[in-house]
Formats: structure tokens, sequence, C-alpha cells
């Protein structure tokens, strides 16, 4: 076969491709040179490693939950309710994607603090957030909405309006149309934000490890607990959780991208 | 009775007039229709009457009670567009049936008592009334355009509506769906006795349809009535040129004779140079055209003269002329023929330099023996000729 300006670019692009791949695959399996399955199965039986990883589940539920009962009514706002001010809203929004979840976690953790007036009034009214799950709960809220919102609010995107309109006429109420129409035409986009905010949210250390004080069994979410087991110098332990992590990320990456697509083909 | 009355509608879009003071009046029973070309204001119209918008200024006015206020969902004035906007995630019985779960509630509040209407058709009846019986479990992406635009239809007549809008529900259909729900249209009408509001751009949709019909121009109603009488006597000019009336021609009245039922008037002959087809004062020289008497005329007023092709005809060189066909006769060439669908079209200039458009079925130019390049003798019968006042503003042209 003749080697043609065509196939020269064909085999560019499929060995950039690949060395990225390969890079990227090795880099992160790693991790797993280094421990054998003895000690992995070892480290499996420890209780505080379940401990962190069904914390980080606990609260990432928590977190995907109000996700849902609050970002479906955002992303409503942000699809259907066009004004002048929906660019601000929309940036109000998506400005915890930019911003680094250190300084979140900062954020939350100074204005929670009970030397500011608006930590004061929580506390005061017994709610607790620097150094508790809840902090963590609203840390980690702040930081996957973003992803929960701009998902769903693409999937309400593409519904035809016209059709919004024509329902409405048949007698439909905007309580109707939301809940006949809106939610199961965007099921897919719904579920596509849940699996990418609920693993961002599960994976989030910056902020919440600001927010959290590192309280063992309390506060302690699996990704700190791999910093913490780094620290003392208990690589084994650490690399199972690591692992863990890595393999709850594959598998809500798999659902996000097939429900992602799912929304591109079927519209 | 007055069914919808729409008075003094005023709505604009960012400093553009579209409605401007739009009155309406939609008979119980009738199917009416709003013409006038595409960006003319037709759907904002429908859209403020169903109430998905609302307008700066006006009343709607349905069943004598005013719906200002009301949402759409309120109204009860189902829309028909001209996509059929299934719901993709409903099959089609539950796309018919959509409306019906959400009005289920308000059935027994809803006063239909004393208008011998039936209160609801059920979902199997309706879908019998137009045909689509058997798709019952089918996604919209499975049954083709014709067979949606009658899903939509059904989901629009299940809310059982005194009136339903329809924004031009034909122009997405092949030509045989056409036929067919434009005669679904009409049995639902009939049967069903349910007020149809159309908004269309198609003059055939509006004649073959409508009991009575609107055209809407610069935001105005510009002209109301039958659509017969509309076409065959648009009352201004404008009128005439929105309806596509081709024989348009200038002239100045030189004679009144209503004891004889008669009018002259002087036509100016088409000028090669000038497009359009003004009466020039100082050019004497035109052809005279008798037509039956029509009133409010004065001699020397200048007027324009409307004549609808298809009422021009071409006399056969075999027979004798018959009376009305002696009538305004010119000689002229044929010096253009062209095959549409149904009609042939052909362009004559007669030898005082009269351009007349003519529409004969197809059969009659064979058996004339016609051809470009072909002199004919055409007559213009005196009952044809519909006469246009000059200076006709927009507003007089209403009829009260």
């Amino acid at each position: 076969m003749p080697l043609n300006k065509n196939r020269i670019f064909d085999i560019l692009v499929y060995i950039i491709s690949f060395l990225f791949f390969a890079t990227l695959i090795l880099l992160l399996s790693g991790i797993f040179f280094q421990t054998s399955i003895h000690l992995f199965m070892k480290e499996l039986k420890d209780a505080g490693l379940w401990n962190s990883i069904f914390l980080s589940f606990k609260l990432s539920f928590i977190v995907i939950l109000i996700n849902l009962i609050i970002g479906i009514p955002i992303a409503y706002v942000l699809s259907f309710k066009k004004s002048k001010i929906s660019f601000l809203l929309d940036i109000i929004s998506a400005l915890p994607l930019t911003t680094s979840p250190l300084v979140i976690g900062f954020a939350v953790l100074i204005t929670m603090g009970s030397l500011n007036p608006i930590g004061k009034f929580f506390i005061d009214n017994g709610i607790k957030f620097v150094f508790t799950p809840q902090g963590i709960v609203l840390v980690q809220l702040i930081i996957s909405f973003p992803f929960f919102v701009n998902i769903v609010k693409t999937s309400f995107d593409s519904i035809n309006r016209k059709m919004l309109d024509l329902s409405k006429t048949l007698g439909a109420s905007s309580f109707d149309v939301l809940f006949k129409i809106i939610i199961p035409l965007s099921y897919n986009g719904i579920i596509a934000g849940l699996a990418m905010s609920w693993s961002r949210s599960i994976g989030e250390y910056a902020a919440t490890q600001m927010i959290s004080g590192v309280i063992p069994k309390i506060t302690e979410t699996a990704p700190i607990e791999v910093f913490v087991k780094t620290s003392y110098g208990n690589y084994p332990a650490a690399i199972t959780i690591a692992g863990i992590l890595m393999i709850i990320s594959l598998f809500f990456l798999g659902i996000f991208k097939y429900f992602n697509y799912k929304i591109k083909t079927n519209v | 009775m007055k069914l919808l009355e729409i008075k003094n509608i005023n709505k604009s879009f960012l400093n553009k007039k579209v409605l401007d003071g739009i009155n309406l009046e939609i008979e119980s029973g009738e199917i009416s229709s709003i013409f006038g070309y595409s960006g003319e204001g037709k759907s904002t119209m429908l859209k403020i009457i169903c109430g998905i918008l609302k307008q700066d200024r006006g009343d709607v006015i349905l069943n004598a009670k005013n719906i200002n206020n009301l949402e759409s969902y309120e109204r009860r004035t189902p829309l028909v567009m001209d996509e059929p906007l299934l719901f993709p995630n409903m099959n089609v019985i539950e796309n018919i049936e959509f409306g019906l779960k959400l009005n289920l509630n308000k059935r027994n509040s809803i006063n239909n008592i004393g208008k011998n209407k039936k209160l609801f058709y059920s979902p199997k009846e309706i879908m019998e009334l137009l045909g689509i019986t058997g798709l019952e479990k089918r996604y919209p992406s499975e049954i083709s355009m014709g067979q949606a635009q009658r899903v939509s239809l059904a989901r629009a007549l299940i809310v059982n509506p005194d009136i339903i809008l329809m924004d031009e529900p034909f122009s997405n259909l092949d030509i045989i769906s056409k036929i067919k729900v434009r005669r679904l249209i009409k049995d639902i009408n009939r049967e069903l006795k349910i007020s149809i509001l159309l908004v269309t751009h198609d003059i055939e949709d509006v004649v073959n349809l409508s009991d009575k019909m609107f055209i809407l121009n610069n935001g105005k109603i510009q002209d109301s009535g039958h659509p017969k009488e509309v076409l065959k006597k648009p009352s201004s000019i404008d009128t005439a040129f929105l309806l596509g009336t081709e024989n348009i021609l200038g002239g100045v009245i030189s004679g009144i004779d209503p004891d004889n039922n008669l009018i002259k008037i002087k036509v100016k002959v088409r000028n090669e140079n000038t497009e359009y087809i003004e009466y020039n004062k100082k050019a004497d020289a035109g052809v005279i055209i008798e037509a039956d008497f029509q009133g409010n005329f004065e001699i020397g007023e200048q007027v324009f003269l409307a004549v609808r092709p298809e009422e021009i005809i071409i006399l056969r060189e075999d027979r004798q002329a018959s009376k009305p066909v002696r009538e305004n006769r010119f000689s002229g060439k044929i010096i253009s023929s062209i095959f549409t669908s149904r009609m042939m079209e052909i362009s004559i200039k007669s030898e005082e330099n009269l351009e007349l458009k003519v529409l004969i079925p197809f059969h009659a130019y064979e058996v004339m023996h016609l051809f470009e390049g072909k002199t004919v003798n055409v007559s213009l019968k005196k009952s044809s000729i519909h006469l246009i006042k000059k200076k006709k503003t927009v507003k007089d042209s209403i009829s009260p």
C-alpha cells in the first residue's frame, strides 16, 4: 500500500493516541505492581479500611440525593427560564468547576468557623459544619453539583420547546410538564449526571480534608485514608484503598459514558 | 353564536409591531382561517389565543368569558402545529390519552350541558374516526408523518375542546396525506361540532376548508369574509396581490350606466418598460373594458380591475360563440404555456399589448390544439370583472 499523506496522518494520530493511553494505564495500574494478591487480600480484612470506604459511600450517597433534589430545579431554571441574568447564574453555578477544591474547602472552613458570623449562626442553632460529616457533605455538594446540573441542563436543552408549549395547551401545568415530559425524557441525562457527581464526590480529597479535620472513623473518608496511610508509610493499605477507589471510578465512568451516549443517540 | 372574540390585540417583539389592533370574531361550529404570508404574525396570533404568549394589549374572549388571565393549561384551546410533536417517551395511545388524564379531574366542572355535545369521546372512538386504530402500541418514531399528524389531532380532540387551533397543519405532509387530513378536519368539524381556527399561507387550505377567512397583512386584518367572495372580489389591491390574483389591470372609469347594468373602464395597457401597472394620465391610449355595474364609483375615478385566470375564456374556433363570451373580446398570441400539476397556465398578449394569464384544464388545451405562438380569441365575461378602488386604505377595507 502506498504511503500517501492520508496514511501518514492516520499513523500519526494512532501513535500519539496509543502512547497517551499506554502511559496513562501504566501510571494508574502501576500501583498494583507494588503489591501482591496476598497483601491485597490481607488489607481487605482491615476494618478501618472498610470504615472509610463505607463512610465515603454514605456521604456521597447523601450528596447525590441532595443534588437530585436541588439540581433539577436549578437545571430547569438555567435551561427554561432564560433571562438577562441566566448568563450570570450559569457562571455562578459552574464556578466550583474552575475553582481549586482546596480553596472551596478553605472558604467553607472559614465561613463555618465559630469566629465568622455565618458560622456562629449555625453553631448557635446546633449545626456544626467544621470537622463533621455534614461539613464534608456540604463541600462535596458544592464541588459535585455543577457536574450534575450541567449534564442535566444539556439534557433539558435538547427537549423540543414547541412540544412543551403544545403540551400546555392540552391542559398540562408546569408540574405536569416537568414530571410527565421533561424528566422522563431526561432519564439518561439525570443518571449520567448522578454517576458523574457521585464519582466526583466519592473521590474528592482536597476540600474534604480541609473541612474534615481527619478524625478517624468519623470524618476519615477513603481518599483521606489513602493520604494518611501513605504518610505513615503503610503502602500496602494505601494501595488497596486506592485500587478500590479506582475500580469504583471506572465503574461509574462506564455508567456515565453509557447513558451519555444514549442521550446523544436518543434525541 | 360567537365562540371566540379577539379584541384589539397588540403585540410587539423588540419594538417591532407584529400585531396591530387585531379584531376577530369566530362563530361556533365554523372553520375559520387566518391567511397571510410567513412572518406576518399568524402564529403569534394563535399563541396569544392559547396563552403561550401574552399580548401587550387587548382581550381574548372565549365563550363570552375573558380568558386573558388564564394560563394556557386552563384555557382548553389545544394547538396542532406543523410538526406532530408527539411525546417521544410515550406510545401512540399514551400520547392520545395525555390530555385526558390531565383533564380527568376537571371533567365534571366543565360546563357543556345543553350544547348538544357529548362530554368526552373515548380514545377508541377518536382513533377510529381518524383511521389510526391499530397503532396504539407503536412509538412516534415508528409511524409515518401523516399518521403522526393524525395522532397529534387525536391528542387535541381528546380534551373535547370548543375550538382547536391549527398552525400550518399540512405544511409538512405529502400531497396524499394532506388531502386525507384535510378531509378529516372537515369531518371532525361536522361530526364532533368542534370549531377550528386554522392558520395557513396556502390559499388552497383556506378555500378547501374554511367557512370564513381573515387576511392578515402588516399586522392588521386586511380583509375578511367567505373565502370564495374574498377571492373573487378582493376589497383592496393589497388583498388581490396577496391572494395571487394574477390579472390586475389599472384603468379609469369612462362610463357608468346602472340601468343597463354596465360600467366601462378604459384600461391602460402594460408598458414594456415599467414593471408595475400604473395608470398614466398623459397616455390617453387604452382599451375599453365593460363590466357589470358595481356601485360607488364615479366617472374619471382611477380603479384596478381584477380577473381570476380561470374565468377568462379562450374561444373555440369551431363553435359559434354564445352571448357571454362575446363580451370584451380580444385577439392575442400565446406567449407561454406552463404545465402545472393540474392546469395549463397560459400567458396571452393581446394586440393592444394587454397581458393576461389564463388557466385551463389540460384536456381543453389539447382539444383546442393550443401551442405557444398561436393566435387565439379570448373573452372576459362582464360578470367576472371585479373593480377595486385605487385609493383604498387598509383601514377602510375591513368589512364591518
